[in-house]
């Protein structure tokens, strides 16, 4: 029951992260689905049983009552894995400045929503022609500052 | 095994040209020449044994688990087109050197020489698998062959590629079906027994299949526009490949399944149908041409759609009729091209109306194009007269349907007059008329020879045919295992064919000499231009997948991946339907424990998800995976709980490290994407959960789960089963599992040092005078907290490493392993970095960690444990044991070793790179950035 719930609550925060702006969000949701996924693996392997599947010293009884060690070992690496993909991500959102394009556009607060969407913008972004104004340029300056002090 | 050595010697040639070609240059080609020569002559005997009737046969092991073998065959045949393989290789190499310019020629000679060795694979082929990988052996050196000629080659060898590699696609398919409907791949075996197919459901998908193979290479209608495009290429090239090899390897194949179809009525009237059509069409288009080499180009559409027509008879008469124009077509047209590659070379002009008066200037040339357009024509007493006659012969006697045998006699005459008349055409440039190119002379006869020995050939052979009977006759027994071949004769008396053959050039004559009206008709009728078909179709295919793509060219991830995860939540709800079982699971054992955790991972996540400070949420992240990695313990999984937990900081440092750089605070998002993706989430997270409810906790623990659990110890001598599984039982899995990490830490390099990030490591300050650091955008530590964590480190760093390698050791029997010492040892070099402000701190270790050999060492390590194992005679990656007195060594640990680095390269290359990256790149769009970054690469 708990692990659903667990589930649940993580899928739906990460699939709304990775559903925003900025790279670094989308990351976290990636690490949120990642613990999702990891805990449906374990609960599949069975709840009843929750004792450690370590051998030293341990009876018929013990042995009884341990996990079921598969899940476990897959979910150790996806671990592993799960957390070099997060780096790669981390690293390009590092690399590109986490320029979702839609930073770009006017910041919402500032005025009525700028151009008709998001693909129009990005094409322009891609095809070299700068759609960004003045403005735009301003505005990160002053950010990279504040991130600077 | 002859066999195999002509194929092994013939690759061999075209490794050492390479070699030859540096001392000799052009003149290579006449050391092919001879070493084809050669492997024609040890070819001889087997070339005898096979025209009696005893094949010659050669089979090495290739894939004995799927019941594959290599095996080479040579008979009847395989023997007719061997020997067009090598003899017109051999003019070919001869002609190569004379007509090529400049001694640069290596790639092509290696390419001719790799397409001469698959085409003779393929026709000797006894194995589908084998026939199917040489068939698209001759495609793919045929592409680079037709796209060696310069940017405007481009177009055409795709088009010849695509084209052409789609029909061997059909033949993949085919291979595959008639494998799994007959059981085997040996061809003799499928051939001797046509109602072993032929009863089976595949038996006309099969057929289709093979026919569409055979239509794309042989340029069949619709297929043919590829053929004309690969005229692009140099002569020596459309010579061998375009007109007397390649092309044929499709009539090859229609030739080969004819015991299994040829009497099946629907084989017969596809092939005579569209054989004949591409005849007439091909026929009339190359009597539009004026350059000579697209004339030849439509001349050998034309005469390869008659050579289909044939084939499709299914007869012995047909099939005679195929062989013997097979060879005809080979040597009249190997001719023309050669010839027309001398007058191109010596009078830089292919158009056939300036060839006028040829023979004045260059009288063997002129006579040598004669005798070659004579042949074509089908005048006696040339070779192409003969051929042209059983044509006739058999074209009369298709029985598909009750008209089919005039229609079909009446459709071939036809083409042929076309053809008589563009043959007539190029003897009259020869020949007749006023000479136009005075300042022409003979070429060297080197030049000449190769070309003449077909052209004379061609003449010989038309009255002295009966040579060709042998080969003749064991090709179609081959083929038509109960027809008797006809014998070839040169004189037929009175028969029918004679009148067709005078009624063809009676009208060949009147469009010759009625020519003017004729081309003016010809002119008239409107063709799409040539590909046009294929143009338009490859690029709506390329507008289809530009709009499938669109949504992915946005950078909004909520453009593209809500698609996909709509998608996926459907099916998640329709499998909840179908399978789930409600009511939900026996109950699940939960602790009191478990709701508390649970309670806090709920208020971590609703924080992580709604703060707008990205520090914030990064620790909210970390928290929530500290609960989720309690929750694992709880579960009774102590391995992944401290596995997580040490991941849970690294990925804390290393988005600290990133969010150095980053803006402090997330941007705020309009509710026109909050609203819908909370929606989806809604939908995907209550849907996930209800699915984690129905279909979990069902069932006892896993048999394999008891097995690991039961023999752990006995088998892989360690106690802890997890780790056993990991390193032991599963150990193909986890190197997998590491190979990824290794490519994430070299991607990251790349990534870095692509865009122009990535720096040298900053000298090492002095601790006493230590500064902000050297980069200004660093958020590094003040000078206080430094000297915190500079005394910290001293104590701290050899301590974690004692720690890592203590897990590492135990791993096998407690909680620990390669992973999470990895992990401890990871978090000592990040450490380290805030420390000193560089990968590892003032430990020596940890310094001289780089991620590049990290990673290579850890591959290397954990190949060797695998291939040592396959050394020893276990299967791959079985772990060894030795036992030392009371102590267990396996050579797992030794793989765990290898999990280690990899770990390890994974976690420096992100602190190190990420760490010691330099300012972000001024904020520039996408264009501008790129060349920046690049200069930035170059420098550092």
């Amino acid at each position: 029951m708990t692990a659903a719930i667990a589930v649940g609550i993580l899928v739906a925060a990460g699939v709304y992260l990775i559903l925003q702006r900025g790279l670094v969000r989308v990351v976290i949701g990636f690490v949120a689905l990642g613990h999702a996924a990891n805990i449906i693996l374990v609960s599949a392997g069975g709840m009843a049983q929750r004792g450690a599947p370590l051998l030293a010293d341990a009876d018929e009884e013990a042995v009884a009552g341990m996990a079921d060690p598969l899940p476990q070992a897959f979910v150790l690496t996806a671990i592993v894995i799960t957390f070099g993909i997060t780096v790669y991500l981390l690293g390009l959102a590092r690399a590109g400045g986490d320029d979702d394009p839609d930073d770009h556009v006017l910041d919402p607060d500032s005025g009525p929503d700028g151009g008709d969407g998001t693909g129009g913008d990005s094409e322009a972004a891609v095809s070299g022609i700068a759609p960004e104004s003045g403005e735009g340029d301003g505005s990160d300056a002053d950010r990279h500052a504040g991130a600077a002090t | 095994m002859i066999l195999f050595a002509i194929l092994a010697a013939m690759t061999a040639l075209a490794l050492v040209v390479p070699v030859i070609s540096r001392r000799y240059g052009r003149d290579t080609g006449y050391f092919l020449a001879a070493g084809f020569l050669v492997l024609g002559a040890v070819l001889t005997p087997s070339v005898m044994s096979a025209l009696d009737g005893v094949a010659v046969e050669g089979t090495l092991p290739w894939m004995p688990e799927i019941g594959v073998t290599a095996t080479l065959r040579l008979d009847g045949l395989g023997s007719l087109f061997a020997l067009l393989v090598i003899g017109v290789g051999v003019l070919i190499f001869a002609y190569c050197p004379r007509y090529l310019h400049g001694d640069h020629h290596a790639r092509t000679y290696v390419l001719l020489t790799l397409f001469a060795t698959s085409m003779l694979g393929l026709v000797l082929a006894a194995d589908l698998v084998l026939l199917f990988v040489f068939w698209e052996l001759t495609t793919v050196s045929s592409f680079f062959l037709i796209g060696g000629t310069g940017p405007k080659s481009a177009r055409p060898a795709m088009r010849a590629l695509i084209i052409t590699a789609s029909g061997g696609l059909a033949l993949l398919v085919a291979v595959v079906l008639i494998a799994i409907e007959t059981g085997t791949t040996h061809l003799p075996t499928i051939l001797a027994d046509p109602q072993m197919v032929l009863d089976s459901p595949v038996a006309w998908p099969v057929g289709a299949l093979l026919v569409l193979a055979a239509f794309t290479k042989s340029a069949q209608l619709p297929f043919q526009s590829w053929l004309p495009g690969a005229m692009v290429a140099i002569t020596p090239v459309s010579a061998y490949l375009h007109a007397a090899t390649m092309v044929k390897a499709g009539i090859y194949l229609l030739m080969r399944f004819t015991p299994i179809y040829g009497a099946e009525p629907a084989w017969q009237a596809t092939l005579i149908s569209v054989g004949l059509l591409t005849a007439v069409v091909g026929a009339a288009l190359a009597l539009r041409q004026h350059d000579l080499k697209s004339l030849l180009a439509y001349s050998t559409v034309s005469q390869l759609g008659l050579i289909t027509a044939v084939t499709g008879i299914g007869t012995s008469v047909g099939l005679a009729a195929a062989v013997v124009h097979t060879f005809a077509h080979a040597l009249f047209k190997a001719t023309l091209f050669m010839l027309v590659g001398i007058i191109d070379r010596e009078a830089g002009s292919r158009d056939v109306r300036e060839l006028g008066g040829l023979r004045r200037v260059m009288p063997v040339t002129a006579t040598l194009t004669g005798l070659a357009g004579l042949s074509m024509a089908g005048v006696p007493p040339m070779l192409g007269f003969v051929s042209k006659e059983t044509i006739f012969e058999a074209l009369g006697t298709a029985d598909f349907a009750a008209w089919a045998g005039p229609a079909a006699g009446i459709t071939g005459v036809i083409a042929s007059a076309l053809t008589f008349a563009y043959g007539v055409r190029i003897f009259h440039g020869a020949f007749a008329g006023p000479t136009t190119q005075r300042q022409l002379y003979e070429p060297a006869w080197q030049f000449l020879a190769p070309a003449a020995v077909p052209a004379v050939a061609g003449a010989v052979l038309g009255v002295a045919v009966t040579v060709l009977n042998p080969l003749t006759r064991s090709a179609v027994a081959d083929t038509v295992p109960l027809g008797l071949a006809p014998e070839l004769y040169f004189w037929h008396g009175l028969s029918p064919e004679l009148l067709l053959s005078a009624i063809t050039i009676a009208i060949g004559m009147t469009l010759f000499f009625a020519r003017e009206p004729v081309d003016r008709f010809l002119n008239s009728i409107r063709t799409p231009p040539e590909g046009e078909l294929f143009d338009k179709g490859y690029e709506a295919t390329l507008r289809v997948g530009a709009l499938v793509g669109r949504p992915n060219r946005a950078s909004s991830t909520l453009a593209f991946l809500s698609w996909p995860l709509v998608v996926l939540v459907s099916l998640g709800a329709v499998a909840l339907v179908a399978f789930g079982r409600w009511p939900a699971a026996p109950p699940q054992v939960t602790g009191p424990l478990d709701w508390a955790v649970l309670a806090l991972l709920a208020a971590a996540t609703l924080g992580m998800v709604v703060t707008r400070h990205a520090l914030a949420a990064v620790a909210l992240l970390g928290f929530a995976g500290l609960l989720v990695s309690a929750w694992f313990l709880l579960a009774g999984a102590p391995d992944v709980a401290l596995t997580l937990l040490l991941v849970e900081v690294l990925t804390a440092v290393v988005a600290v490290l990133v969010l150095r750089a980053l803006p402090p605070r997330f941007r705020r998002t309009r509710p026109r994407r909050t609203v819908p993706a909370a929606a989806l989430a809604g939908v995907a997270g209550g849907l996930a959960a209800a699915a984690t409810l129905a279909f979990t906790g069902w069932r006892e623990r896993s048999e394999l789960g008891d097995y690991f659990l039961q023999h752990a110890e006995d088998e892989a001598g360690g106690t802890n089963v997890v780790n056993t599984i990991l390193v032991d039982f599963r150990a193909l899995d986890t190197l997998g599992e590491a190979l990824v990490l290794g490519v994430a830490a070299l991607g990251l390099v790349m990534l870095l040092r692509a865009s122009g990030l990535s720096q040298p490591p900053p000298p090492l300050p002095a601790p006493a005078a230590a500064t902000t650091g050297d980069h200004p955008s660093a958020a590094a530590p003040r000078i206080v907290d430094r000297l915190i964590f500079q005394a910290t480190n001293w104590v701290l760093a050899p301590g974690m490493l004692l720690l890592s390698v203590f897990l590492f050791l135990r791993g096998h029997d407690e909680p620990g392993g390669g992973f999470i010492a990895a992990l401890v040892a990871g978090i000592a070099v990040a450490f380290g970095w805030f420390a000193e402000g560089r990968t590892g701190g003032r430990v020596p270790v940890l310094r001289a960690l780089k991620p590049e050999p990290l990673v290579a060492a850890g591959l290397l390590i954990s190949v060797l444990v695998a291939l040592v194992a396959s050394a020893a005679g276990e299967a791959f990656f079985t772990p060894l044991h030795l036992y030392v007195g009371e102590v267990h060594l396996t050579s797992s640990l030794l793989f765990d070793v290898g999990i280690y680095l990899f770990v390890l390269g994974l976690v420096v290359a992100a602190i190190d790179r990420l760490g010691s990256a330099g300012p972000p790149p001024q904020r520039a769009t996408v264009a501008e950035r790129v060349p920046a970054g690049r200069t930035e690469g170059g420098e550092a």
